[in-house]
């Protein structure tokens, strides 16, 4: 909101007169008059225009009136959000309060709703501080004041310490909100603990302890109640019975029914007895018709089986007879069988004996021929075996040692050599013969053209036609030595060998290997002829031998003896085949001879049987009539007797149901005995029990108790809805608190800082932390009581604080206009400039309104100048 | 021939009264003996010869020995007077304790009437009592009295105990007794108990409510009813008595926004001597500011001491808060949010009945301890 004009009318000094200003601007807007020019009144009619209500006559308002009387008229144009609206009260005579919309001039609102519309202006939501902020020379202005009051400093000192603190009580709720907290946590530590638990030895605690006291007891005397009239139930029942089954005529009755029962029982009792011999004579006399009934059945049986039997043994006998024939005919076919298999038998035997002599001939035969192929095979083994170990023998004579062809071979060598050498040292002679020359001899052997010829020692050189030349060398001849032991090592080599020279010695081994393969090819052909070695081939041949034995002559064909005895064969078994058929056959035979005669004998015994039942023929008739006639008279009296039991039977009354009834009738009695005998004593019992609740009066307590219960109960509902109620105020309350220090105090502390950084150096204001009041300024480092502060300091305090609501309430999207009357009254110039910085800081956003009458101390602020301007209301 | 006699009912001696404290209890078990001297004196001044007390004369079924001697006593001191003492619901047959130690302990001029069968009252004047067996028979108890024969011309009176159509003091209708029995059963009067408030039936018929109140239910003064019959056919005449010494009252406070509350609660309110003698509840209704409200509460704690019970329920009073009553607690800021708040929920028609109670209480105390601590 903000504030356009301001216009009164007979307010104050100004009976009679109007007063207007117009063209109040946002920012910082001054009205500078001296006093009593009307500066103070238009700040009171601005303020009772808001704050006092149109019907009021309280001293605020009576306070506007001129001396000389007259209703007082105020009007201010203001623009909110919603529009621009003039706002119009008239106090006392003709009271009313207005709100046009300035736009198309109609009326808004009038009387209460206008007020409402005003409230909305200033409060709106009343959580937050009022939509004007008020700062007058120490006072907020909604408070009551005297004259003498606002002119002492000390108040005015003490005012703007409240001012201060009034703010921010208005926010925060302050000391009356710690009292009230504290008197609400009284009352609630009067009644529960910290947890919300009654507390002991207080009112809320003993009043659930009388509560569960009583429940308890209620219980107890309820259950003694229950049971008192079960008590009281189950004796009027017991009574009510007893007095039903004692009655003395009942009594008598019951003995008398005893009675009569009795009676009926004794004589049904003896009734029962007679009818017992009546039927015991009667089954007598049934047993013995019975026996004679039987005699003379088993006699006419007896008749009827010797004819009957008379038949059956006439067939007997001619079936043994027959069965008799049929045994001796079955016995002569089989002994025939029997002969037959016999002969068959024999013959068999025979063929079978002359195959078996056949056989042994084959094989004899067979024998001989092997036996004579290894006779051949022994003869040639032996030849061969022969011949082997005769080439062996002369092999053995052949053979050299294993090398010594080698070394012969190599002594051979040996021995040219040593002889070469010998001959290269040796001197020679040789001649060139000239033509037609003779032949020169050395030692006798003529020398060839050119052929060197060595000697030893010396030689002699016959030359015919010359003479005799020796030739020595004069060498000893020790070199030979070794060419002397070789060839006697040859020599001995030979000897030993037997043979002249290397050649006959090749010769010999060559025979000899020749010899060794045909010893091999003989091996080879022994061993085809016994493979297994000559000695066994010898064991083979003899035993043959032994076993060729005699060789049998063989006339017969074997053929046709092996079909003879294939042909005895079958016979033979036709005939077994015969003589098992006949076997049964005569068995069977054997036994029907035996089961007839059985027949036989047994149908015998029983004509023996009947006829002693029978007795002799002639007296058989006489005997049956007799049996006959006793039985008649049997029959007859048996008919009698039956008719007497009937008659017993008749007249006899039912034993057992009399019998029940006397049981019955005594068992009634007797139970009603015992009945009455028991309800006396639970009578008794319960009597007994009734009369010590009754004068303990349980019930009356009960009662009691009950009535006591609901009203503990009610008690106890009225603790808990106390602590309720407390629990709900508290938490109200404590909401409101943090709600507020959340949303006002803290952001209201943060606007204030940068302008207190503004005002002062080194100044900050610790706020406590329970009460949310200022409490400490810290200045210079130094902490300073607010009380002490100076006049001027706590002023601008004031302002400034304002100041930061204002701040705080227009980004709250809420402007609202700052109005200062004389608010720096204290302050020096040198802080009133300061202050004018924080002024114009802040009315970028803001609406400042300033009334005072420093007029120059304020040509320094600037702003914008209002002015004071007849009126005449329209 | 007139025949005068008392009718009373439902004396419950020997109740104890254990939801009061103090002694009070004993103040009114005391009162309701007291009665039986006074229902004698009545009987003595208007020449009545009989006292029919219709059932309930003791509370419980097995009452205190001195609760029953002591009445036999006062019974006897005050013969010739007659009393006929008919068992009810709280003192049936079934209680046969008491009633065969009454049967040995009653003085001549008591006469226990325990059977279904006429009794001799006066010459030409026949009792047909319906004492009733059990404490819930479950059947019309009066019903023989139809049949029953009494000599010709006589004057036939019943006596009985229950309810008529819903007049039960427990509750339960399953044996209620025909409205119409004098018509049926030809009597002159029937002479009813169990309600505890005087009720009139049809001429021939009545309740005589107890002479003692011991409940806030009637809202009436303790009466016996003195009948004249003149004859068989003539209608009784019926007077009532006062016989009470306690009044018990259900005062309903009907408040409108801007009614003096506490002057309306006084005017409504006894006159000072008879206060002692007095239970009252004092029920609030309507609607109070926060102010009447608190004043109103203040007063009735002044005047509690007057009486011998005072309750006070003002439950069904409604809170008008207006902004005047929410600026005494604060104009502005927190304790205003803490107040606007309890009363916003005071009347928040989503919230429980019970809460809406407790946040209603809440503001009246914060409204309460605000003015204490002054602004």
């Amino acid at each position: 909101m903000k504030i356009s004009a301001l216009r009164f009318f007979n307010v104050k000094r100004f009976a009679g007169r109007g007063i207007a200003i117009e063209g109040i601007s946002e920012g910082v807007n001054v009205l500078c008059a001296v006093n009593e020019f009307g500066k103070s009144t238009s700040f009171e009619a601005l303020h009772a225009l808001f704050f006092q209500p149109h019907s009021s006559t309280a001293a605020d308002v009576r306070s506007l009136r001129p001396y000389s009387g007259g209703n007082p008229l105020v009007e201010a144009d203001i623009a909110t959000e919603a529009g621009r609206f003039r706002i119009t009260k008239q106090f006392f005579g003709g009271r009313s309060a207005r709100v046009v919309d300035l736009a198309n001039e109609r009326i808004v609102a009038q009387a209460d709703e206008a007020e409402n519309f005003i409230a909305g202006l200033v409060r709106d939501g009343t959580a937050g501080p009022a939509g004007l902020l008020w700062v007058r020379q120490g006072i907020t202005g909604i408070e009551k004041r005297s004259r003498s009051e606002e002119d002492s400093e000390k108040q005015v000192r003490a005012s703007l310490l409240e001012s201060v603190q009034g703010e921010v009580e208005a926010v925060t709720g302050g000391r009356r909100m710690a009292e009230i907290m504290a008197a609400t946590e009284e009352a609630l530590g009067r009644l529960v603990t910290s947890t919300g638990r009654p507390k002991a030895g207080e009112r809320f605690a003993a009043a659930v302890d009388e509560l569960n006291r009583l429940d308890a007891d209620e219980r107890r005397l309820d259950s003694e109640v229950m049971a008192l009239r079960g008590a009281l139930d189950k004796r009027a029942s017991s009574a009510k019975r007893l007095a039903e089954i004692d009655r003395a005529e009942d009594r008598d009755e019951r003995r008398k029914e005893i009675e009569a029962a009795q009676a009926a029982f004794d004589a049904a009792k003896s009734q029962a007895e007679a009818l017992r011999a009546a039927e015991a004579e009667l089954r007598l006399a049934r047993e013995q018709r019975d026996s004679a009934d039987r005699d003379l059945k088993s006699f006419r049986d007896a008749l009827q089986k010797a004819e009957v039997l008379r038949g059956r043994l006439a067939e007997a006998e001619r079936l043994s007879a027959q069965a008799l024939a049929r045994r001796d005919a079955a016995a002569t076919a089989a002994a025939k069988a029997f002969a037959d298999s016999e002969a068959a038998e024999t013959e068999e035997q025979e063929a079978r004996a002359l195959l078996a002599r056949l056989d042994a001939a084959l094989k004899a035969r067979e024998a001989a021929e092997r036996l004579a192929e290894l006779q051949q095979r022994l003869e040639a083994a032996e030849v061969a075996r022969k011949e082997l170990e005769e080439g062996q023998a002369s092999l053995a004579l052949l053979r050299l040692p294993e090398g010594a062809v080698a070394e012969l071979e190599a002594l051979d060598v040996d021995i040219a050599k040593l002889r070469a050498v010998a001959e290269a040292g040796r001197p020679s002679v040789a001649i060139a013969y000239e033509p037609q020359a003779p032949a020169v001899r050395l030692d006798g052997t003529p020398l060839k053209d050119g052929e060197p010829r060595g000697y030893d020692g010396h030689a002699q050189l016959s030359i015919p036609g010359i003479g005799i030349v020796t030739l020595r060398s004069n060498r000893s001849a020790g070199n030979d030595d070794r060419l002397r032991q070789a060839e006697e090592r040859r020599r001995i080599q030979l000897a030993s060998m037997g043979v002249e020279d290397l050649a006959a010695a090749r010769k010999r081994e060559v025979e000899a290997q020749r010899k060794e393969s045909d010893l091999r090819e003989l091996k080879a052909r022994l061993s085809l002829l016994a493979p297994d070695g000559l000695p066994k081939l010898r064991e083979e041949a003899a035993a043959r031998r032994e076993a060729a034995g005699d060789v049998l002559e063989l006339k017969e064909d074997p053929a046709q003896v092996r079909k003879a005895h294939e042909q005895t064969e079958a016979r033979r078994q036709a005939a077994r085949q015969a003589t098992r058929e006949a076997e049964p056959i005569q068995a069977g035979a054997a036994d029907a001879v035996v089961a007839a005669q059985i027949a036989l004998a047994k149908l015998e015994a029983e004509r023996t049987q009947m006829e002693a039942v029978l007795g002799p023929e002639n007296t058989r008739t006489e005997r049956e009539r007799q049996l006959a006639d006793r039985l008649a008279g049997l029959d007859t009296r048996l008919a009698e007797q039956q008719a007497a039991v009937e008659g017993f039977r008749g007249e006899a009354a039912d034993l057992a149901s009399a019998e029940a009834t006397v049981r019955r009738v005594k068992s009634v009695a007797e139970a009603a005995e015992k009945e009455i005998g028991r309800l006396r004593e639970e009578i008794a019992g319960l009597t007994a029990e009734i009369r010590a609740r009754s004068e303990d009066a349980v019930e009356e307590k009960w009662r009691e108790t009950v009535d006591a219960l609901t009203a503990a109960k009610a008690r106890a509902a009225a603790y808990e809805k106390e602590v309720a109620v407390l629990q709900r105020l508290r938490t109200a309350l404590e909401t409101a608190r943090s709600h507020a220090r959340e949303i006002y105090l803290l952001p209201v502390m943060t606007e204030l800082r940068p302008l207190l950084g503004l005002l002062f150096e080194d100044v900050s204001i610790t706020f406590d932390e329970k009460t949310l009041l200022p409490h400490k300024i810290m200045r210079n480092g130094q902490e300073e009581e607010v009380e002490r502060l100076s006049g001027g300091m706590r002023e601008q305090l004031s302002v400034l604080t304002r100041l930061a609501f204002a701040r705080l309430l227009a980004k709250d999207g809420r402007p609202a206009p700052v109005i200062l009357d004389d608010a720096l009254v204290y302050s020096d110039d040198d802080r009133i400039e300061k202050m004018f910085d924080a002024l114009h800081r802040q009315a970028r956003e803001q609406q400042i309104i300033v009334f005072s009458c420093r007029q120059r101390a304020f040509q320094r602020l600037g702003g914008n100048v209002l002015q004071l301007a007849e009126w005449v209301p329209g | 021939m007139t025949f005068r006699f008392i009718h009373s009912t439902d004396l419950h001696l020997g109740k104890r009264f254990g939801q009061f404290s103090g002694d009070l209890p004993g103040r009114l078990r005391e009162a309701r003996h007291a009665v039986i001297g006074k229902l004698a004196e009545h009987a003595r001044q208007n020449e009545a010869t009989t006292v029919l007390l219709a059932g309930d004369t003791f509370d419980s079924e097995t009452p205190a020995p001195e609760v029953r001697r002591q009445a036999l006593a006062e019974m006897r001191y005050h013969a010739p007077v007659r009393w006929i003492i008919l068992p009810g619901n709280h003192d049936s047959l079934q209680a046969a304790q008491l009633w065969s130690t009454l049967r040995t302990e009653a003085p001549e001029n008591v006469t226990l009437a325990v059977e279904a069968q006429p009794v001799d009252l006066a010459p030409g004047v026949q009792l047909l009592p319906a004492p009733c067996t059990t404490r819930r028979p479950g059947r019309d108890l009066t019903e023989w009295m139809d049949g029953a024969a009494t000599p010709e011309g006589s004057v036939r009176l019943g006596l009985a105990h229950g309810a008529v159509q819903s007049f039960s003091e427990d509750g339960h209708g399953l044996d209620v007794i025909a409205p119409d029995r004098a018509r049926r059963a030809g009597l002159s009067y029937l002479a009813l108990g169990d309600w505890h408030g005087g009720v009139e039936i049809d001429p021939r018929t009545r309740y005589s409510g107890t002479p003692e109140p011991d409940r806030f239910k009637h809202d009436r003064p303790g009466e016996a009813l003195l009948v004249s019959l003149e004859g068989p056919s003539a209608l009784p005449q019926v007077t009532a008595l006062p016989t009470g010494s306690f009044a018990w009252r259900t005062l309903a406070l009907e408040l409108l926004d801007g009614e003096d509350a506490v002057a309306r609660m006084e005017a409504m309110l006894p006159e000072a001597r008879l206060r002692r003698q007095s239970l009252v509840k004092v029920i609030a209704g309507g609607r109070a500011r926060l102010e009447g409200r608190t004043a109103l509460a203040a007063a009735i704690e002044h005047v509690r001491p007057d009486f011998a019970f005072l309750h006070f329920d003002d439950e069904g009073l409604a809170t008008e808060c207006e902004a005047e009553d929410l600026d005494a607690v604060d104009r502005a800021g927190a304790l205003r949010e803490a107040a606007d708040e309890l009363l916003a929920e005071a009347h928040d028609a989503g919230r429980s009945a019970q809460e809406r109670e407790i946040a209603r209480l809440a503001l009246a105390r914060l409204y309460a301890y605000a003015q204490a601590v002054g602004q």
